[in-house]
C-alpha cells in the first residue's frame, strides 16, 4: 500500500471512531445539555457575584467567559471514556487491528467537536448577557476558541482515559488537567481581553503563537504516550 | 505485576541503601558549611540587610527542585521503555523530594519578597509564577499516585504525567512571561552584584542541597522498594 493511501485509511478510521462518539451523543444529548447548562449557570453566578453594571466587571468579563468554558468542559472529557469502560466497548476498540495512536485521535476529534459546539453557544449567550456587540473583531474570538479547545481536548482526552475507571475520576480529572492547561487559560483570557474590549492588538498574535505551540506539542505528546494509558494490565 | 526475580530487587535495594549512606555524610557536612557560609562568612548585603541571607537557601532548593523534576522526566521515560519497577520508584521518590524543595523555594521566596518587594506574592516575576505552576503540577502527580490501585497501570499513568508535565514547563514559562509584560511592570529584578564571598556561600548551599537531594532520593527509593519486597513476601507466606 502506498503511504498516501494508508494515511487516507488512517483518517477514515479516525473519523469512524469520532463519528461513533458524536452519534451516541447526538442520540442521547445527555452530556450536551448538562455541559451547556453548567456553562450558563457559571455565567449567571458571576453575574450575581459581581455587579454587572460596573466597568470593573466588564474588564474581567473575558476571564468569566473562559471559566464558563473550561470548567464544564471537564464533564464531557470525563464521559468520553467512562461510557466506553462501562459498556466494555473500549476493549473492542483496542482489539481492532489499528494503531493505538489513531484511537487517540478519534476520541480527541469527537471531544474537540463537542467542545467547539458548546463553546460557540456559550460565547453567544455570554455576549448577550454581558452586552458585547458583534464586530469584525469577534471573528478572532472564533480562532481563539478553536485553538484553545484543541489543546484542552488533546490533554483532556489523554487524562480522561487515565481516570476513567477510578471512583474519584470526577475530582481527579480537573486536578490533573488544570495545572497543565494554565498556558492555554492565560493565552485565551488575555487574547480575548484584547479582542472583546476593543483594544488595539498588541499581544494577540503572541497568544495565538503560544496556543499553536501548546496544541502541536500536546497533540504529538498525547499521541505518543496514549498506548501506555489504554494498555490493559 | 510483581517482578519475577526478588534477588535482583534485593540487590537494587542494597545498592540504593548504600548510596544513601554514602551521600548522607556529605549532605551533613555541606549543610553545616552552608549554614556557616550563609550566616557568618558571607557579608551582610548593604541595601537589603540580613534578610538577603535567605537567598542562599532559596536558590539552593530551587535549582535542585528543577533537577529533581528533570530526573522524574528521565526516569518516567526509562520506565515506559523498560517497564522496570526501579525506574518508577525513582521517579516518584524524585517527585516527593522535588515537591518539598519547591515548597521551600516558594516559602523562602515569599519571606524575602515581603520586606524587599513589599508583597508576599510577586505575581510580576515569571520565575515565581512558573515555580508555582510546577508545584501545582507535581502535587497533582502525587494526588494521582495516591488514588490509583497498586500495579503496573499506576506506574504507567504516573510516568505519562511525569513526561507531559515536564514538557509543559517551557510553554508555561513563555506564557507567563508574556502575561506579565502585558501589565505594567512594577517589579524589576535588577541583577544582584554578588560579592565573591556571596558567590562562595551560594555555591556551597547549592551543593549542600544537591547532596541532600541525592541522599533523600536514594533513601526514599530504597524504602519504597523494601516496602514492595515486604508485601511480596507477605503474599508468599500467605500462599504457603
Amino acid at each position: 500500500m502506498s503511504p498516501a493511501r494508508s494515511a487516507l485509511d488512517g483518517l477514515g478510521l479516525i473519523w469512524t471512531l469520532a463519528e461513533k462518539d458524536l452519534r451516541i451523543e447526538l442520540r442521547s444529548r445527555q452530556a450536551f445539555f448538562t455541559t451547556l447548562f453548567f456553562s450558563f449557570l457559571i455565567l449567571m453566578v458571576f453575574n450575581f457575584a459581581f455587579d454587572p453594571a460596573s466597568p470593573a466587571t466588564r474588564k474581567a468579563a473575558p476571564g468569566i467567559l473562559w471559566v464558563a468554558l473550561i470548567f464544564p468542559g471537564v464533564i464531557q472529557l470525563n464521559r468520553s471514556f467512562q461510557s466506553e469502560r462501562e459498556e466494555g466497548t473500549l476493549l473492542g476498540v483496542l482489539l481492532s487491528p489499528m494503531d493505538r495512536g489513531l484511537i487517540f485521535f478519534g476520541k480527541f476529534l469527537a471531544n474537540w467537536i463537542f467542545l467547539l459546539v458548546v463553546d460557540l453557544l456559550t460565547l453567544v449567550i455570554f455576549m448577550a448577557v454581558y452586552n458585547f456587540s458583534l464586530t469584525s473583531a469577534t471573528l478572532w474570538m472564533l480562532l481563539l476558541i478553536l485553538l484553545s479547545s484543541l489543546g484542552f481536548a488533546a490533554v483532556g482526552t489523554l487524562f480522561g482515559a487515565m481516570v476513567s475507571n477510578l471512583r474519584t475520576r470526577e475530582v481527579l480529572l480537573p486536578i490533573l488537567l488544570f495545572p497543565i492547561v494554565i498556558p492555554v487559560i492565560l493565552a485565551a483570557v488575555n487574547g480575548s481581553t484584547e479582542v472583546l474590549l476593543g483594544e488595539k492588538f498588541r499581544f494577540l498574535f503572541q497568544w495565538i503563537k503560544i496556543l499553536v505551540a501548546f496544541d502541536v506539542i500536546f497533540l504529538a505528546a498525547s499521541y505518543l504516550v496514549f498506548e501506555y494509558v489504554v494498555e490493559e494490565s | 505485576m510483581w517482578s519475577k526475580n526478588p534477588d535482583s530487587d534485593r540487590h537494587t535495594i542494597r545498592r540504593y541503601t548504600a548510596w544513601a549512606g554514602w551521600l548522607l555524610a556529605p549532605a551533613y557536612v555541606l549543610g553545616a558549611l552552608a549554614l556557616y557560609a550563609a550566616f557568618l562568612y558571607a557579608p551582610t548585603e548593604r541595601v537589603m540587610g540580613d534578610v538577603q541571607r535567605i537567598f542562599y537557601f532559596h536558590v539552593g532548593s530551587a535549582w535542585n527542585a528543577f533537577l529533581a523534576f528533570l530526573v522524574v522526566f528521565l526516569a518516567s521515560i526509562a520506565y515506559l521503555r523498560t517497564g522496570r519497577i526501579k525506574w518508577d520508584q525513582l521517579a516518584v521518590a524524585s517527585t516527593e523530594v522535588g515537591v518539598v524543595f519547591t515548597t521551600i523555594t516558594l516559602v523562602t521566596g515569599s519571606i524575602w519578597a515581603k520586606p524587599i518587594w513589599f508583597t508576599w506574592w510577586p505575581w510580576g516575576d515569571p520565575r515565581v509564577t512558573t515555580t508555582l505552576v510546577l508545584w501545582l503540577m507535581y502535587v497533582s502527580y502525587l494526588i494521582l499516585r495516591s488514588s490509583l490501585p497498586e500495579g503496573d497501570q499506576k506506574y504507567r499513568f504516573c510516568a505519562v504525567l511525569g513526561i507531559v508535565g515536564f514538557i509543559n514547563v517551557p510553554i508555561v514559562w513563555m506564557s507567563i512571561r508574556w502575561w506579565r509584560t502585558h501589565h505594567p511592570v512594577v517589579i524589576t529584578s535588577s541583577g544582584m552584584n554578588l560579592e565573591a564571598r556571596m558567590v562562595h556561600a551560594l555555591f556551597i548551599s547549592v551543593f549542600a542541597f544537591a547532596a541532600l537531594y541525592a541522599a533523600l532520593l536514594c533513601l526514599r527509593t530504597s524504602m519504597r522498594l523494601q516496602e514492595r519486597l515486604t508485601r511480596e513476601m507477605e503474599v508468599e507466606v500467605m500462599a504457603e
